[in-house]
């Protein structure tokens, strides 16, 4: 009876724990915006945004939400260490990108990064979240803007491609397409904690439908 | 209101479970572990001999008590770590610290094998890891994202935090970022 009671209880209670990568270029505010997240949710406040340098390696974060577990790991965005993304891409439930809204200089290289990110294959039926951050700053660009400034980067880059005479498979470019128009673009201050609340409630609420559409593709 | 307080009671209690922190530093020899630990722990640099054996020392860094442990990284010792010796210190570990001499260009593969080898003991999983590449101010020593390539963690160690620094014990520098990383790993978990 105990054991029944107990088996009653661990499935009512039990929580599904879903992986997010935080990956971005240097200096957008990853691991700032993944500290903040754990100041948000968890009783330990996070590292404070002063003492966040540059991440070599990977920053860890846990955080417990109804019936779901939330497990981020943050990690580093320079140039020369940006190539162990793909190991993480596997066995991770949602992909959140961070873009420096306030570095007009580097936008190119981000949105050339976040592309790549983007129509990686291994990664195209995972949830995909840009979060334009630094919208603390009176100089960041709009998430209006950030989200023009890639489909004109994007179209550009597609007239470049066809010049040279390089082109993408119909299927692939069909499946990059719909992903484009679904793509979600959220202004976050990490530094303020303004839009993390949404960016987590985003986060939660799609990798829940994600598992959905995996267990009845599994079942039929 | 409630929120601050309850926020400052969380930290006191944390602050009260960190009095036993063990944080295990290792390394092979003359990476510099020794330094480090008294640079840490005297804030000065002592003139210091390979260490056979181990030092013990008590680190407080703001409030937080940790006790590290210098395992002697000399060879006649590190090949027993696979077996009883390095071993025997595991259990109850907070965190591990691994130095690694960034200017010994020939020994690093020897380096990430033991560091390897080590993170694959089941005692030491999820305990986060800070590689600290010291001596970072010597000529032609490679930079922590070279070093963290060299050492291939990623994707193999989902399970734990882990941070590769660069680090120069002589001046200190990198240390105290380091160690402020390693206790919000330390309290995360």
């Amino acid at each position: 009876m105990y054991h029944l009671l107990k088996g009653f209880h661990e499935y009512i209670t039990r929580k599904e724990e879903f992986s997010v990568i935080i990956i971005g270029l240097d200096g957008a505010g990853k691991t700032t915006l993944l500290e903040k997240i754990k100041t948000l949710y968890n009783d330990t406040p996070g590292l404070s945004p002063d003492k966040i340098g540059p991440t070599v390696g990977q920053n860890t974060g846990k955080i417990t939400l109804p019936s779901t577990i939330l497990q981020f790991w943050d990690l580093g965005g320079q140039r020369g260490i940006r190539n162990i993304w793909p190991k993480y891409y596997g066995d991770c439930h949602a992909v959140v990108y961070v873009l420096d809204a306030e570095d007009r200089e580097r936008l190119g290289e981000g949105l050339e990064v976040f592309d790549s990110v983007l129509s990686n294959q291994q990664i195209l039926e995972v949830p995909l979240l840009l979060l334009a951050n630094k919208q603390d700053s009176p100089m960041a660009l709009s998430v209006e803007e950030i989200r023009n400034g890639y489909e004109d980067w994007h179209q550009s880059k597609l007239e470049s491609a066809r010049r040279d005479r390089f082109n993408e498979t119909e299927t692939s470019l069909a499946a990059r397409k719909q992903r484009l128009a679904s793509l979600d673009v959220m202004g976050v201050s990490a530094l303020e904690g303004t839009g993390v609340r949404a960016a987590v409630d985003w986060l939660f609420i799609r990798v829940q439908n994600s598992r959905r559409r995996d267990n009845q593709r599994g079942d039929s | 209101m409630g929120l601050t307080f309850s926020s400052i009671f969380s930290r006191l209690l944390n602050w009260r479970k960190e009095q036993d922190t063990r944080i295990l530093m290792l390394g092979l020899d003359s990476a510099g572990k020794t330094t480090i630990l008294y640079r840490l722990q005297i804030g000065e640099v002592v003139s210091t001999i390979p260490t056979i054996g181990f030092n013990v020392e008590t680190v407080e860094y703001k409030n937080i008590k940790f006790q590290v442990w210098d395992l002697g990284g000399q060879s006649s010792i590190r090949p027993l770590l696979h077996r009883p010796y390095w071993r025997c210190y595991f259990p109850n570990t907070s965190a591990i610290i691994y130095v690694i001499d960034s200017s010994d260009h020939t020994r690093l593969p020897t380096s990430r094998t033991e560091l390897l080898t080590m993170l694959s003991e089941e005692e030491l999983k999820g305990v986060p890891l800070l590689v600290f590449c010291n001596k970072q101010d010597v000529q032609g020593a490679l930079k922590p994202e070279e070093i963290s390539e060299q050492l291939g963690l990623a994707g193999g160690e989902t399970s734990r935090p882990w941070s590769v620094r660069g680090s120069c014990a002589v001046s200190g520098q990198g240390l105290e970022d380091g160690l402020d990383w390693l206790v919000n790993a330390i309290q995360e978990k």
